[in-house]
């Protein structure tokens, strides 16, 4: 949220730049490796983060597979997304509204970066609760990693990143593409 | 994220311009005596402002950005009281039982971080740390600070390391996200329930209220008017318009 110090502090874009793009590489992983096996009564399967999803939804959890789906595929996706646009905009000239609208951007992808743990933490807490032998099983796979990972690398982005940048180089709104 | 905008912002041009105080309840102004008026900008936009008396029910907005910098409700004894609450119910949410699971007569009683050990068991190491640090350790890290900064003197003067201290709360915050663990929990419950008998403990419901508590702790520490602003660093500040 608002960090008074973090936000005016020497904004860097390259380091914020880098920070993105390794992000957006960790993202690969984290979605093409298991990220989490269960056993139930002899039964095993392994589970990427869309699959996890999908097996919620079949299952008939609709409202959470929709929580994780956002908090795990969309939020990441979007969070990039937006930091990239926020990135090419840095440079030039822009108006007080154009400036306003990014750093309201801003503020968003910082809000709705952290819910993205979510899926971390479901897999963590699966595998500490879910130890019944050969009855139930659950067990972490590297595919997490990958994605806290991202996850971590997304907010570090944002983070180096400040939006008073936006407010640098302001034009009147009538020569707006000056 | 509150952000707040209004029509009047579009003079926000100016080059420094009063924090516009947002009408929640009477709009009356009167001058301002703040102790750090002279490095007051805007978090966001890096304004420049000079201050205004907040009444009742009343926010302040940045001139130019819209961002709410602060409400008159917000910091000293508020912070505290919030921060307290939450530093109470940190060893009953850490100790008592989370979830109950139940297999065919086989019961578990897990606390907040019983799967840690087994991430660790399983090579996860950095995974099983890192779930410590965001779900306890930096919410009872911040409320800690928080607790600190504003019993000290009563939260009015600055003193030795008091600057140090704000900037690791402020570097700690980012990472303290107990509310996403508790939709964690939430959602696994409900996966679980599925499989398995599961009940939710007292343990959870004093870590959910712990959580209210840091969020509400945190809010208040942001929005504090006599805070808000003092310590930005003027030498690492950006430039402004």
């Amino acid at each position: 949220m608002n960090s008074t110090e973090t936000r005016l502090a020497g904004s860097s874009f390259s380091r914020a730049a880098a920070l993105a793009v390794a992000a957006a590489i960790m993202l690969v992983p984290a979605n093409v490796l298991p990220v989490l096996s269960t056993s139930n009564a002899g039964r095993t399967r392994t589970d990427t983060i869309l699959s996890g999803v999908q097996a919620l939804w079949e299952d008939g959890l609709w409202p959470i597979a929709t929580i994780v789906f956002v908090a795990s595929i969309v939020i990441p996706v979007l969070k990039l997304a937006g930091l990239g646009a926020l990135l090419l905009a840095a440079s030039g000239r822009r108006t007080v509204t154009q400036a306003r609208r990014l750093t309201r951007l801003y503020a968003a992808l910082d809000f709705i970066g952290r819910w993205s743990m979510l899926d971390v933490f479901l897999v963590a807490f699966l595998t500490g609760v879910v130890r019944f032998g050969v009855l139930a099983h659950a067990e972490a796979e590297a595919g997490i990693m990958a994605f806290a990972a991202a996850v971590i690398l997304t907010m570090l982005a944002t983070r180096a990143f400040a939006p008073a940048v936006f407010w640098e180089n302001l034009v009147a709104p009538g020569d707006a593409r000056a | 994220m509150l952000l707040r905008f209004r029509s009047a912002l579009a003079r926000g041009l100016t080059a420094a311009g009063g924090l516009a105080p947002s009408d929640l309840g009477t709009s009356s102004q009167l001058p301002v005596t703040s102790p750090s008026a002279a490095g007051l900008r805007c978090p966001w936009c890096a304004q420049p402002h000079t201050t205004v008396r907040l009444r009742r029910r009343q926010r302040a907005t940045c001139v130019r950005c819209g961002t709410v910098l602060a409400t008159r409700s917000s910091g000293g004894q508020a912070t505290l009281a919030h921060a307290v609450t939450g530093l109470l119910l940190t060893p009953p949410a850490l100790l008592l039982p989370f979830v109950t699971v139940d297999k065919l007569g086989a019961e578990r009683v897990t606390r907040v971080f019983t799967g840690v050990p087994e991430l660790w068991d399983q090579g996860m190491h950095w995974l099983g740390v890192w779930v410590i640090v965001c779900g306890s350790l930096a919410p009872v890290a911040l409320l800690g600070s928080l607790v600190i900064l504003f019993a000290v003197k009563g939260g009015q003067r600055p003193w030795a390391g008091e600057r140090w201290l704000r900037r690791g709360t402020r570097a700690v915050e980012k990472w303290a996200m107990p509310e996403v663990y508790v939709l964690a929990v939430l959602v696994a419950f409900t996966k679980l329930g599925t499989v398995v008998n599961v009940k939710l403990g007292p343990g959870f419901w004093c870590y959910a209220a712990m959580t209210l508590s840091f969020l509400l702790a945190w809010r208040s520490f942001e929005l504090d008017p006599a805070r808000a602003f003092g310590e930005v660093d003027e030498s690492r500040a950006g430039p402004s318009s």
